[in-house]
């Protein structure tokens, strides 16, 4: 067995305000077998080629997203039902729900609202560009997504302030530290029932049945009234708890990835002045530079899975009821799937990357939604001739979970 | 050129991924309202670009029409 004493903590949230720790990675893809890492007490096996992903991601008979946690640590059981999303489910019950909600995301379903997309979108960047420079971050990159699935939804604009300001709680929840005391929002729940440990959790769910409530009687044209409306053939609908985890889910997995991408994407562009010149020659360019930068930013760094049964992965033997971590990061820069992993190509032609997960029943229900922005926002760059220079260092999350950014300088190019 | 083989979708198992579609847009589409794949035009690809779409199905749902038993 391979074990990784010495070496780097992949786990150490700190390594992150760094960056991924790419050479780490590429020792562990070098080395034969799965390695396994150690973590609190316990420990995992860290999977970190293309190849391996792709096998656990596939397999959910043998590597369950229900059992325990999807996260490093585990949840005690009463949390675990309280806090189970669409994300924590194995199949019956993740295609069911799935296929209750698949309709609005739909490739097609999802081209309908690119309009939306491109007003929010033309919107942000043109205030931005106005300002000539600032944190694009906050400017460009947090706000589009978040926007974009809140009009979704059918929040109305008078409440997109509150739940702009309930989800940056949330992500404050995914590093070490929050500022929200226990009952804030009226919150009486325990925080540990609660996605995130985070008060703002409590509020969310509250918003969202109201909403709800609202949408049963009133039908909207938005997502959440197709969420109440949902019902297969058989009479089957969402359950409360149901509905309220995927209002929530919806809402944070919807933001801080889609914002991680736009980021790291804008970055790379800024930084790779070649390659963005070769996409603002040929706006064909746009659907592979999309591609490319997923694969780049990788948003989520890792998702974990629980072995049901006793099974082999690239011959190191598993117990039953082990944790494996399928590290995305290192997947997209696997030297055997990928031709030149380190190089940001716009053109890359081959291109099969983990950034929506690694290839099973979880691939990530917004990920037409999130291409649609990543698209619309280069087409829109493209069209005004827009290039950015980048005018400071990005100020990293501490996360070995989501590879986010916290702010960047960049200006207009002149 | 490469032979063609006949694709089929397990509607029961399909989740509406959109890869498919995505990937071949001439031979599969989601339907918008049921949220199920289905197989369109003449279903047929050649078998390198059949096995490829078949890998990327997140729900393992399509597969090839067996010519004997069909
Ligand atoms: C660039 C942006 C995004 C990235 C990188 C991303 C990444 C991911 C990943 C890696 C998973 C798989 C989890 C696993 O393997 O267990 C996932 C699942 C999911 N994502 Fe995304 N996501 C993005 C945007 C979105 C958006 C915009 C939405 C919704 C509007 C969304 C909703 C979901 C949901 C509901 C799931 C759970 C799917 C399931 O378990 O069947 N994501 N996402």
């Amino acid at each position: 067995m391979a074990t990784a004493t010495t070496a780097p903590n992949i786990t150490d949230p700190s390594l992150y305000l760094e960056g991924i720790p790419h050479e780490r990675f590429a020792e562990m893809r070098n080395t034969p077998g799965i390695v396994w890492h150690p973590y609190n007490d316990g420990g995992f096996w860290a999977v970190t080629r293309h190849a391996d992903t792709k096998t656990v991601s596939k397999n959910t008979a043998t590597f369950s997203s229900a059992v325990g946690h999807t996260n490093l640590w585990d949840l005690e059981a009463d949390a675990l039902e309280a806090r189970r999303s669409l994300i924590d489910t194995d199949s019956p019950d993740h295609t069911r729900l799935r296929r209750l909600i698949a309709r609005a995301f739909t490739p097609k379903n999802i081209r309908r609202w690119e309009d939306t997309v491109r007003e929010i979108t033309v919107d942000v960047l043109e205030e931005f560009m106005e300002k000539g420079s600032g944190d694009f971050v906050a400017e460009v990159a947090a706000p589009i997504p978040i926007r974009v699935i809140l009009t979704m939804l059918g929040v109305p604009v008078k409440d997109a302030g509150y739940l702009v300001e309930l989800s940056n709680y949330l992500v404050e929840g995914t590093g070490e530290t929050q500022s929200l005391p226990a009952d804030a929002f009226g919150n009486t729940t325990e925080l540990r029932l609660l996605p995130f440990n985070s008060p703002a959790s409590h509020a969310l769910f509250e918003y969202g049945e109201a909403l709800g409530e609202q949408r049963r009687n009133e039908p909207q044209d938005d997502l959440v009234t197709t969420l109440v409306q949902a019902e297969a053939e058989d009479g089957d609908r969402l359950s409360g708890s149901e509905y309220r985890n995927l209002f929530h889910l919806l809402i944070f997995a919807g933001n801080e990835t889609t914002r991680t991408a736009l980021s790291h994407g804008a970055m790379a562009l800024a930084d790779h002045p070649d390659q963005w010149a070769r996409v603002l020659a040929d706006p064909e360019l746009i659907d592979s530079a999309t591609e490319e930068v997923l694969r780049w930013s990788t948003p989520v760094l890792h998702m974990r899975r629980t072995t049901t049964e006793e099974t082999e992965l690239a011959g190191t033997k598993i117990g039953a009821g082990e944790k494996v971590v399928m590290w995305y990061a290192s997947a997209n820069r696997d030297e055997s799937e990928f031709e030149n992993p380190f190089k940001f190509d716009v053109g890359r032609e081959h291109n099969p990357h983990f950034s929506f997960g690694g290839g099973g029943a979880h691939l990530c229900l917004g990920a037409f939604l999130a291409r649609l922005e990543i698209i619309v926002l280069l087409q829109e760059m493209a069209k005004r001739g827009l290039s950015l220079n980048r005018t400071g260092e990005p100020v990293r999350a501490p996360s070995n979970f989501v590879h986010g950014v916290l702010s960047v300088d960049m200006e207009v190019a002149k | 050129m490469s032979d063609l083989v006949k694709l089929k979708v397990d509607t029961e198992a399909c989740i509406a991924g959109g890869q498919c579609e995505m990937i071949e847009p001439d031979t599969f589409l989601v339907d918008d309202d049921t949220a199920i794949a289905s197989v369109i035009g003449t279903g047929s690809l050649p078998v390198d670009r059949a096995a490829e779409v078949i890998d990327r199905c997140p729900a393992q749902a399509i597969s090839i029409v067996n010519s004997d038993s069909e």
